[in-house]
């Protein structure tokens, strides 16, 4: 935490300029001996705060196992991880646990929801959890802008695939995490569902100042973020800021993805 | 595809385990009960046949027939003058008169040594022949010569610390009388003769003491050699007077095996019913897992009827592994059953209830092929419905990417299982109140139990609904640990039938046992008007000498002392138990509710019959009613009462205690019912009569209040062992939640690391599991219990007629067992709770 700037956007959100999450270092190295496999090899990054950040690299490049380090999901094999001012690496499971649960927001590709619940109670999974109260106001707030208000007492069976990940967005919002990571949010939908969750997390980046990161492989999606970070061979290679579908496509052929 | 049923039993270890344990612990009680019959009939042929194994013919009475009465049973005595023919007889080396009768051996304290389980003080004839005596042989002393002499069994001499030359006093019918301990007897490698207690005479003396001078219970004799037993027993026959028989040393040794072993026939029959049950619950859990196991690989199934597979090969090979499954877990189920049988021993012995001569264990080709064959059947018929849901797999299932679902249970469940439930009550009520008999009652039972478990996986849902309320305030854990429970009904309601079962009847057993219990207080009560009883000491020992009754009456403060025995004779042609009682008291000392005639008239030719009896024999008083005695034979008797009277007398008929002293060889008595001079204090009076009775520990005096709490004692320690034996099918039933939690765990892996990236903690996934479990659990304990309830109070209601008054409740009990069912599923949940906490956040929920 080096600079700071006094205008906070959003409750629980830090000022934009921050860093909101931080690699330093980091590698992740599965298996031994001639299996050895380097997933990522000493990348360091920083992941700014109030930004739609999205990771880019063709598959193999170490980008979903970059942003599983950075959310705490996995631990890296050295090197140090950042989420706010939190070394990760310096947490316990149970520590870790508790700032997925009150820091973090997560989607995934599919399988976003517990199937037992409504689309309102998974939204709310987190925060019951945590055993707190939801704040019915901030939550009706996310519900509005993801559009689900007339499915919300519907189990995700009964939702499409993409109403089914604007439910998981907004889960991911509803605890006011201090970021959102996202692993191929849009890879299980057709084109259209996919660009309503993209604008989806974009506004909620410019207008509401959450710090989103996005794991894609899609230069469509990725046009929707302020910045791309790419990945080869477990390495950063390059970065991009205000990134549209042709410019990520054409260095996307450059990376040879 | 043999091969693929063999991988895939093995890809998933646990559910084999827990499967075949469940199976394996049923079978080992079928074959555990067999091996103890098998070593107790073994054991009991053994001691016998060594016991006679010098004599090789005996003389005896005829007797008029063979009752199954066992041990004791009573033959009119043989005049010892018979010795001398016998001893003419060509082929005969030596033959002695052996007299056979109540010896009760007290310690140099002058108490009584009573051998558990209630075996019996049995006083013999040492023969002076040592061939003669067979495996009964001196460990310590001498034979017992003069007339006061004697040899005791060496487990009482050194249980009660005798030691050679001790002066102690033994109890007889008659006069009891003292003696010098000249030696102690062992039996082949025993100590003791089958839990008895033994003590020997010299042979006039044994005539003076155990039965009549001149007569003999029966003559020994020994062969030369020269000829076979069975022409020994021939020739001495001829010389035989009328009435007496010669059979053969072999004959009469399996005669009293067989006697004994149709006395523990009961509890081959009652440990079996328990195995029985014990399969049964472990279907249930057999049956879950191949549902779960066709539900899981629907893919698989749909993939090779895809490439080509019949439904009949799908069926094959599904219960090609339950077969599989059935033999190992059966294989096992037998080498468990060893230990069971040593298990069940044991507890006999804890219990009280008797004490089996040790004998090697006798594993039988018989226990191991109906053991295998049933654990088989079992698993087989078991998985033969999921396995057929199987065949209704669809090729086209293998492309789509369905997770199992639940299927929501059918009306037509619902409807029949209410019809058999609703159908049940009311011919319980039917038979209980509307005179419909007995019959209905127990149809109705079992309707209900059907019924129950039919309605289950309906009824599962509100029932977790209710039961996982109090769950929301442990918050999100809780509440999801509520929604899984009700996600699979059919699981959940098979997992907790499986324990519903166990507490059926674990409660229907504590409600019939309570009510017993309450009742006798009642009966007392009310069936009879003594201030004090005398009973066998300690409710442990047999029957005692008619001397008691007199030795009573002569305490001061006593008005009246009235006797009571039992026995066993033929009423019209049918073998029935009955009592003894004194005419001229017996009104007085019970409530005996005479409807016509009176007890009075019984005299030696009399006999007193229940309303009910008299009622379906169309009998009146002065009908004549033809009674066998196995000693006496066939007399005429007159029907002098009938009487409604029920509880304290045991039996449909009473006779007079001079009609049974004719009849009936050295006949004990029972029990004496006091009732004290007006004024008289209680106290008082009980502890003079406990003085007097000093010198005969075979009886106490107790009074009304101890005496229900005695009986209370043997009908609780009852209960205890049915309850343990019941214990196993709730055991069986969780390792079916463990299974069943294990599964869920199994198939919720997504879900479990969905949870644990939004921020679940491990204690809280484990609670989740946990109160999964305990839902299932109370859902079984509950509707258990309450099931349980209804049939314990039925059934004790049925009973009333037999001498139930009252239908008591356990309520105590009945918590404790919920509360513990509850704990066990706390305790089922520990490993699938690990399991789930275990699992792997990034594996569960990353697509690949």
């Amino acid at each position: 935490m080096t600079t700071t700037t006094a205008t906070a956007i959003g409750p629980g959100q830090a000022p934009i300029g921050t860093v909101a999450a931080r690699a330093l270092g980091v590698s992740k190295v599965y298996g031994r001996g001639d299996a050895t496999v380097r997933a990522l090899d000493d990348v360091s990054a920083s992941l700014y705060a109030g930004q739609f950040t999205a990771i880019m690299g063709p598959s193999g490049s170490g980008k979903s196992t970059l942003l599983h380090v950075l959310a705490g999901l996995d631990r890296p094999t050295s090197g140090s991880v950042h989420v706010g001012d939190v070394d990760l690496t310096s947490l316990n499971d149970r520590q870790l646990t508790m700032l997925r649960r009150d820091e973090i927001g997560f989607i995934f590709q599919s399988f976003n929801l517990l199937p037992t619940l409504t689309a309102a109670e998974n939204i709310e999974l987190p925060i019951r959890i945590a055993g707190r109260k939801p704040d019915a106001l901030w939550i009706r707030s996310i519900v509005e802008l993801v559009g689900l208000g007339d499915r919300l007492r519907h189990r995700p069976a009964e939702l499409s695939g993409g109403q089914q990940q604007r439910v998981a967005a907004a889960r991911a919002l509803a605890s006011k995490p201090q970021i959102v990571f996202a692993d191929e949010p849009t890879g299980a939908l057709d084109s259209r569902s996919g660009a309503d969750l993209l604008g989806f997390l974009q506004r909620a980046v410019r207008t509401g100042g959450q710090t989103v990161v996005m794991v894609t492989h899609d230069p469509v999606a990725a046009s929707y973020a302020d910045r791309v970070l790419f990945l080869a061979d477990g390495h950063i290679v390059d970065e991009m800021s205000d990134p549209t579908a042709d410019t990520v496509f054409d260095y996307m052929k450059h990376l040879g993805g | 595809m043999f091969t693929a049923t063999l991988r895939g039993m093995l890809a998933h270890k646990l559910r084999v385990i827990l499967t075949t344990i469940s199976i394996a612990l049923g079978v080992a009680f079928v074959a555990g009960t067999l091996i103890l019959t098998d070593t107790t009939q073994s054991a009991f042929d053994q001691l016998f046949g060594r016991a006679s194994s010098g004599t090789d013919a005996v003389v005896r009475h005829e007797v008029a027939y063979a009752a199954t009465a066992g041990v004791g049973l009573t033959r009119a005595p043989t005049p010892a003058g018979t010795l001398d023919k016998v001893r003419h007889v060509h082929g005969v080396a030596a033959a002695e008169g052996i007299v056979t009768g109540y010896a009760l051996i007290t310690d140099t304290e002058g108490k009584a040594v009573i051998a558990s389980g209630g075996a019996p003080a049995v006083g013999y004839t040492m023969p002076d022949d040592v061939t003669l005596r067979g495996s009964v042989h001196l460990l310590t002393g001498h034979a017992p010569t003069g007339a006061h002499e004697v040899a005791i069994d060496a487990t009482s001499a050194a249980s009660h610390h005798i030691p050679l030359g001790a002066n102690i006093r033994l109890l007889f019918r008659g006069p009891a009388a003292k003696f010098t301990v000249v030696g102690t007897v062992g039996f082949g490698n025993e100590k003791d003769f089958g839990g008895t207690t033994s003590a020997y005479f010299a042979p006039a003396t044994a005539q003076r003491v155990l039965g009549a001078p001149g007569l003999v219970d029966q003559i020994e004799v020994r062969s030369d050699g020269t000829i076979t037993d069975a022409v020994l027993a021939e020739r001495i026959g001829k010389v035989l007077p009328h009435g007496l028989e010669a059979v053969t040393g072999a004959t009469l040794a399996k005669e009293s095996s067989q006697a004994i072993k149709n006395q523990f026939a009961f509890l081959s029959v009652l440990f079996l019913t328990f195995a029985g049950v014990a399969l049964f619950v472990g279907s249930f859990i057999i049956w879950n897992t191949f549902t779960m196991i066709v539900s899981q690989r629907t893919r698989e199934i749909a993939l090779t009827r895809a490439i080509g597979a019949s439904r009949r090969q799908v069926i094959g090979n599904l219960l090609a592994e339950a077969g599989l499954l059935g033999v190992v877990a059966s294989a096992v189920g037998v080498g468990l059953g060893v230990l069971v049988a040593k298990g069940l021993n044991n507890l006999m012995a804890v219990l009280g209830f008797f004490k089996l001569p040790s004998a090697s264990t006798q594993v039988q080709p018989r226990t191991i092929w109906v053991s295998m064959i049933v654990g088989t059947l079992v698993t087989v018929v078991a998985a033969l419905v999921p396995a057929r849901r199987a065949t209704k797999v669809l090729p086209i299932q293998a492309l789509r990417e369905a997770t199992p679902g639940a299927k929501a249970p059918s009306r037509f469940r619902a409807v029949a299982g209410a019809l058999l439930v609703s159908g049940g009550v009311a011919g319980i009520l039917d038979g209980l109140y509307g005179g419909g008999g007995d019959a209905p009652v127990f149809l109705g039972m079992l309707a209900s139990v059907v019924g129950v478990l039919t309605l289950a996986p309906v009824v599962v849902r509100p029932l977790a609904s209710v039961i996982g309320a109090p769950l929301r305030l442990r918050g999100v854990a809780g509440d999801l640990a509520r929604q899984n429970a009700l996600r699979n009904p059919r699981r959940t309601a098979s997992t907790a039938s499986a324990l519903m079962i166990g507490l059926t009847l674990v409660v229907a057993m504590g409600v019939f046992g309570s009510s017993l219990k309450a009742s006798f207080a009642t009966i007392l009560h009310d069936s009879t008007n003594a201030d004090l009883y005398v009973t066998a000491a300690g409710n442990q020992g047999g029957p005692f000498s008619p001397d008691v009754e007199q030795l009573v009456r002569s305490v001061p403060g006593v008005a009246v002392a009235s006797a009571t025995g039992a026995g066993e004779a033929r009423f019209d042609g049918t073998s029935a138990a009955y009592s003894s009682v004194d005419p001229s008291t017996v009104q007085r000392a019970l409530n005996l509710k005479v409807t016509s005639g009176s007890a009075a008239a019984l005299g030696t030719d009399g006999v007193m019959v229940k309303g009910a009896v008299a009622k379906e024999k169309g009998w009146h008083v002065g009908d004549r009613v033809p009674v066998e005695f196995a000693a006496t034979g066939s007399h005429s008797f007159t029907i002098r009462a009938v009487y409604d009277g029920t509880g304290f007398l045991d039996g449909d008929f009473a006779i007079s205690l001079a009609a049974e002293e004719a009849n009936v060889p050295n006949r004990l008595e029972t029990s004496v019912l006091v009732m004290l001079d007006d004024g008289a204090d209680q106290g008082t009076v009980k502890s003079a009569i406990a003085a007097t009775l000093a010198t005969h520990p075979d009886a106490e005096v107790l009074d009304r209040k101890e005496y229900a709490k005695a009986v209370g004692g043997i009908i609780d320690s009852l209960l205890a062992l049915v309850t343990v034996m019941l214990l196993l099918s709730v055991v069986i039933a969780l390792l079916g939640i463990v299974n069943t939690l294990a599964l869920s765990v199994h198939e919720r892996t997504r879900e479990v690391g969905l949870l644990r990236a939004v921020g679940m903690t491990t204690a809280q996934v484990r609670s989740m599991v946990r109160w999964e479990s305990v839902v299932i659990s109370l859902i079984g304990a509950l509707v258990g219990a309450g099931l349980g309830l209804g049939l314990g109070a039925a059934l004790a209601q049925v009973l009333k007629g037999q001498g139930i008054t009252e239908v008591a409740v356990p309520g105590v009990n009945i918590g404790i067992y919920v509360v513990a069912a509850a704990v066990a599923g706390v305790v089922a949940a520990v490993g699938p709770g690990r399991a789930a906490a275990r699992v792997d956040v990034l594996k569960a929920v990353v697509t690949d």
